[in-house]
Order: C-alpha cells, then structure tokens, then sequence
C-alpha cells in the first residue's frame, strides 16, 4: 500500500483527539494536550509520507496518478446523472506544499501552546479541542478535491477561527473582534458561494479535475471570468485583503498561539491557496488576474504603512502578514497574466515559495512574540526595551526571522520576496499598470525592512523599559519550537537547490529553472536583486539609526502638521475601523429599522387582521348553537322541506 | 279495495303530526311517542305499497322497522333515566348545555 492512498487519514486524526478532547478532555492532565500534540505528530508523519511519495519521480506513473494528481474519491450527492456532488481527496505538488507547512507549523504550535497556555487552567479543554479541530478541517480544506467540499471546510476554519479568536470571550474587545472577524470573512465566503454557484450553473461540475480539463470559449468565458472574480473575493476575505482586511490585526485578541497558527501560518494562506489552487480558471481570464495584483499590491502597501507606528507587538506582525499575503496575491496576479501571455509561470511558484517562506517566518515571529508577552505580561512595544540581555534564545530567533521577512540574503525572505518583484516587473512589459505596483511593491519591502527592525530594536535593545524589569526565558517547551522554525526560517530557501528545485516540484504547467547554477545566475545577474537588497538595507538602517543609535529621534515623524496628520491617519487604520462601524450603525442599522417597521406594521399587521375579523365573526355566527335539540330539527325539517320543493318544482323528482 | 292514495294521506297525516308533536312539546316522553307516530307513518306506507305492487319484501320491512323502533325506544328510555338522575328533569327547553 502506497502512503498516499492514506491521505485521507491525515485530517481524521487531528478531528478524532478534537472529539475524545471535547469528550473527555475535562478528566485529563493538562486538558488533554499531550493529545493533541500526538495527533499532530500523527498527521505530520503521515503528510511527510505523502510528501516524499509526491517528490518521488515516480509518482506520476504510480497507481490512480493522473497528469500528477493523485485523486480518490466518491459520489456524495447525486442528483441526476448529469448533476452530482463528489467527495475525496485531490493531492498534487500544492497539496503537498501545503500538507508540509500546514502539519510542521501546527505540531510546533501545540508544543508551545502547553507552556503558552499552561496558565489557562480549565480552559485549556477548549483550547486543545478547538485548535485541533480547526487543524483537521485545514487538512481537509487543503485536501478537497472539489469547490463544495473545500467551501465546507473553508467555513469550518472561519468557525474555528471564531472559536479562538474568542477564547478569551469575557473579555468584551476579544467577543467583539471574534464577532468582526467572523462577519467580515462572510462577506468574502458570499462571493465565494456566488461563483461556485456560476461555475456549478455554467459548467455542471464543481470538480477540479473536470473543470480545470474544460476548454472554455464564447459565452462561456464572460462567465467565467465572473467566476473566478467571485472565488477571488472569497479570498479576499479570508486572507484580509484590502478592503475587508480590517478584521486581522483585531483578530490578535486571541492567544498568540492562535495568532501564530491560524492568522499568519495557516488560515489565512487559504485565500492564497484558494487562487493558485484555482490558477488554471483564473490564467483564462486576465481581467480577473489584473484585479488580484492589483488588490494585492494595493493590500501589501497599505498594510505596511499602517505597520510602521503600530505600538502594539502582535498587532505589528498582523499588518505584516496581511501585507505579506498582499504580495502572494501580486505575484498570483502577475504571474497568471505573464502565463496567458504565454511568457512562463515563474509567478505561480514564486507566490507559493513565498507561502512556505512566510509560514515558516510568520510562524517563528508569532511565537517570539508569544515568548516576550509571557515573560512581560504586556503587548506594547513602548513598555519594553532590553530584553536581549535576558531572553537571548528569543531574541536570536526573532532577529532571524526579522532578518528573513526584511528579505535580507541569504535568509528565506530574500529568495522569494525578490522573485515575488522579479515577476511583477516582467509583467511591467505588459502594462503600466504592473509597473506601478514594483513600485509599490518594493516600497513595500522598505517599509517592511523598516518596521520589522524597529520592533526589534524596540523589543530588545535600548535601556529596559517599564514590563521588561523581571523578564526571564521561556521555558524549553517554548524555545525548541522558537529554535526548530527559525532553522526553517533561516534555511527553507535550501529547497530551491534540492533535488530538481522548487521551481521543478511545485509549478504550473511549465518547469522553472532546475539548475542550481541556472537559479542562482537567474538571481544574481539581475540588477533588480540588488535594488531589493539596497532597499531592505536602507530600511534596517533607518531603523538602526532611529531605534537604536537615536540619531535621529523618532520624534521626526510627529514634529510637523502634515506627518503628524499621516501618523493619526496611520493610526486610524486609514478610517476604515470607524468606516465599517458607520456603515454598520447608519446603513444596516437603518435599513434593519425599515425592515422591523414593514415587518410589524404591514406583515403583522395583515395576519393580525385576519384573525381579528375571524374572531369577531365567529363570535356572531356562533350564537346559531343554541343547544336545543328541536330547534336543530327544526332547521333540519325545514331544510329537507326546502329541498323537497326544490326538487319538484325543478323536475328532479318526476 | 281502498285506493292507495287514502293511506298515503292518513300516512301523511300521521308524519306531520308526529313531526309537530316532535318539534313542538317539551315533555322528552311525549317527543319519544312523536317519533314513534313518524315511524309508524312510515310502516303504513310500506305495506301499502306492498299491497299495491304485490310484493312482499314491504311488509317485510315493515316488521324489520317495528323491531328497530323496540329498541329505539328501550335505548331513548334509557337516555331519559339518565337525564333525570343528572339533571332532575325531563324539560326539552332546559337540556341545553351542549351550546356556545
């Protein structure tokens, strides 16, 4: 038996210990976790399994194989012949990418959740079952092999992140933004059911293997497009693109495990996944792809800009990530006009490399945060300073991460953030359109440079500040996990070089590079490399000079009206918080009162006069029963008679 | 031979007389004996017109309807002994609970 005939194995075990957890966890030694960890670890070996078999060579002549997907599964709804639901498990190389982050992040953040969460007492129940289950239906969402089956799991990991967003749910600020975060992604989950509705309606089928097959022309295409539009907004929402980008740095309320896991390493990748996962719809129709490099661009700006003066740890690496899965976005986008094109598909791979970069970093930076919170007992960034001194192993991880995500060679970060560039600029020979957003991409990577550096230097340089007084480390439990990712951080670019490269495993249609001297030349020979490293320097120097050395004092950036405007409108998240609680309050508040009054007045208003005439009536008819018994026979007798007559006078009776 | 249509006229009277005291008197018995006249309206008809056809399955029916209404009788007897247990009289005016 071959392993990847058990790959639908690898989401039962995280949803089996979700339900004996949710069962039994009450009774157990720290609320079951050491379960949790087993059943990660169970799926992680079983996807490493899975993984290998997929990065063998032989895979695509082994059984049920076919054009390099694996696929398994069986009718679930049958309607007609014709019209039919299916169930199973579609794996190819993005599901083992995914496969691989997915199951390495997660194991590492229960690990650490034992320490993290250790204070939680009786609450820890709750957390085990509910991250377990959230990673059991990620496996799903990742394993789906068709757009009902992935839209069901896609709603259960917006559940679960819900779920632990508001773990802390007496808190009224964690309810509230478990409430916004749930809501917010419904918008984008509409507009992914719209376009399965278009595509289901258009194409009769919602498999990948058939649609993707599907040669589409005329009519057909128009909706098609509007297809892959819609799938497109449900990404938006679940990977906080602009404009419903809003509820991520909210989404920090929850544990910074939960952070780390589901809204920077994992959930979040699902609209990214979603979009490559459906590149060959979306390569058919490039007014869609320019719409996804546009917001992804826009998305990756605008969230770094707002990252710069955040005061708050986490909230900081939100807007990071979001920027970050901004920039996965463009290079989707550009990538898939590039393909249509027809000048390759560099894009696609750089946006998945780019994926599994920032999971592993995203990750790393998270549970650093998790660590100094621990020891500081507080999320402000301004409270600390110094904590190098006695939280070394942290720092070091931290300062790896930093480095990666500022795309500072030869750290992961720099490899695929400058291929993420390298794609929008060849696009650039298309349209201007593109050229404008290298800019803003590249402007992106100063300013993420810049503001990663200055959490940095803020967290643990300087003189200690006021929370930073009793800092300790973490305990082992805390710092393996920290240890473990940031060697992935520092060295997931390795597989660019492994075996035939990652541009020759995880690539769509065409292979990229497979020589690690064809990459390496195709890297450094271009003069854009060295304006992405020129730029992530400046930023890390700015940082120094501001952060650190206090060169210059970072007063600078309030001292006169026009930057201190910026800086409050920075703060102000660019007014879209108090936007989206306006539109809420006037519109759907409003429209809802409308709504109430026409329900009340006219609705009600129709069924409660009915019965009152009803009532009333009956109230008269009913004094005909006067219970006298020869009054009944007399209306009896007289009716008869009536009858009779009748019956004569009109002949019935002759 | 008498013609038929005396009996059907004595048959006739004898209904609507039946029918009257049936509607009209509150004394339960003397309904009870009411319907009985009606039922009897009915017998004379039947074996008139068994004698008129020269058919026999009348008079038949005749004797069928004269058993019923025995046990019409004991049954309606029964309900009225009732009545007066529970509820102390036999006016037809004052049973009258089953109303809105």
């Amino acid at each position: 038996m071959q392993p990847i005939e058990l790959a639908w194995l690898i989401p039962v075990f995280p949803l089996l210990a979700a339900l004996i957890l949710g069962i039994l966890g009450r009774k157990m030694k720290e609320g079951g976790g050491y379960i949790a960890i087993v059943a990660a670890a169970a799926s992680l070996v079983l996807s490493i399994l899975v993984v290998v078999q997929v990065l063998d060579g032989s895979f695509d002549g082994a059984d049920g194989v076919i054009n390099g997907v694996y696929e398994q599964s069986g009718t679930w709804i049958s309607l007609s012949p014709t019209y039919k639901f299916e169930i199973g498990v579609y794996v190819d190389q993005l599901t083992a990418l995914m496969l691989m982050v997915v199951s390495i992040v997660s194991t590492l953040v229960i690990i650490y959740s034992i320490s993290y969460m250790g204070e939680e007492g009786g609450r820890k129940r709750r957390y085990y079952t509910e991250i377990s289950l959230f990673v059991g239906v990620m496996f799903g969402l990742v394993l789906a092999n068709n757009y009902l089956e992935m839209f069901i799991f896609w709603e259960l990991v917006g559940l679960c992140s819900y779920l632990l967003i508001g773990f802390w749910y007496h808190k009224p600020s964690a309810a509230s933004a478990a409430k916004k975060a749930f809501i917010v992604t419904r918008v984008g989950d509409i507009m992914f059911m719209i376009g399965i509705i278009i595509l289901f309606t258009t194409f009769k089928t919602l498999n990948f293997r058939d649609l993707f097959s599907m040669e589409v022309s005329g009519s057909d295409l128009g909706l098609l497009t509007l297809g892959t539009f819609f799938i497109f907004g449900g990404a938006i929402g679940k990977s906080a693109q602009f404009p419903l980008h809003d509820w991520l740095p909210d989404a920090m309320e929850g544990p910074t495990t939960v952070s780390a896991l589901i809204h920077a390493a994992t959930m979040v990748k699902a609209g990214v996944y979603l979009v490559a996962r459906s590149f060959p719809l979306f390569v058919q129709t490039p007014e869609t792809l320019i719409v996804v490099a546009i917001i992804g661009g826009v998305t990756a700006f605008m969230a770094a800009t707002m990252a710069l003066n955040s005061p708050n740890i986490k909230r900081v690496l939100a807007y990071s990530t979001i920027s970050q899965l901004g920039l996965m976005m463009l290079a989707l986008g550009a990538g898939g006009y590039l393909f249509y094109n027809s000048m390759g598909s560099e894009g696609y791979t750089a946006s998945m490399f780019h994926l599994m970069n920032h999971a592993f970093f995203k990750a790393l930076l998270f549970l650093c945060a998790g660590s100094v919170i621990h020891a500081v007992g507080t999320e402000d960034i301004r409270l600390m300073g110094g904590l190098g001194k006695t939280m070394k192993v942290t720092s070091f991880a931290m300062l790896i991460g930093a480095l990666s995500i500022s795309g500072i060679p030869p750290f992961s970060g720099f490899w695929s953030k400058d291929e993420v560039l390298a794609t929008v600029w060849s696009a650039g020979s298309l349209s201007w359109v593109f050229v404008l957003l290298y800019v803003l991409g590249i402007a992106t990577a100063f300013m993420t440079a810049f503001y990663m550096f200055r959490l940095w230097f803020m967290t643990f340089k300087g003189e200690p500040g006021e929370s930073s007084k009793h800092s300790h480390e973490s305990p082992k439990s805390m710092t393996l996990p920290l240890v473990i990712l940031s060697a992935f951080a520092a060295v997931s670019f390795l597989v660019l070089f492994i075996g035939s490269g990652f541009g020759g495993t995880v690539y769509f249609e065409e292979h990229g590079s497979l020589s690690i001297e064809g990459v390496l030349s195709g890297i450094f020979s271009d003069p854009l490399t060295y304006v992405s490293i020129i730029v992530a320097a400046c930023g890390v120097g700015l940082a120094y000079l501001v952060y650190y050395q206090k060169w210059i004092s970072s007063d600078v950036f309030v001292s006169s009206n026009v930057t201190r405007a910026v800086y409050s409108l920075l703060q102000k998240r660019y007014g879209f918080t108090a936007g989206y609680d306006a539109f809420a309050e006037k519109i759907v508040y409003g429209f809802s009162r409308v709504v109430d009054w026409f329900d009340l007045k006219i609705i009600d208003g129709i069924v409660n006069g009915i019965s009152f005439t009803l009532t009333r009536t009956g109230d008269y008819i009913r004094r005909m029963q006067t219970g006298r018994a020869q009054s009944y026979a007399t209306v009896i007798i007289a009716g008869i008679s009536v009858i009779l007559v009748l019956l004569y006078l009109l002949g019935g009776l002759r | 031979m008498i013609p038929i249509e005396y009996f059907l006229a004595l048959s006739a009277i004898l209904f609507a007389i039946g029918a009257y005291g049936a509607l009209t008197r509150r004394n339960t018995i003397v309904v009870l004996m009411s319907i009985e006249i009606m039922l009897n309206a009915a017998n004379i008809n039947f074996v008139a017109f068994s004698s008129f056809f020269n058919d026999a399955s009348g008079q038949v029916f005749a004797l069928f309807s004269i058993a019923v209404a025995a046990a019409e009788v004991a049954v309606g007897l029964a309900i009225l002994l009732n009545l007066l247990k529970t509820s102390d009289t036999i006016d037809l005016e004052e049973v009258n609970t089953l109303r809105w």
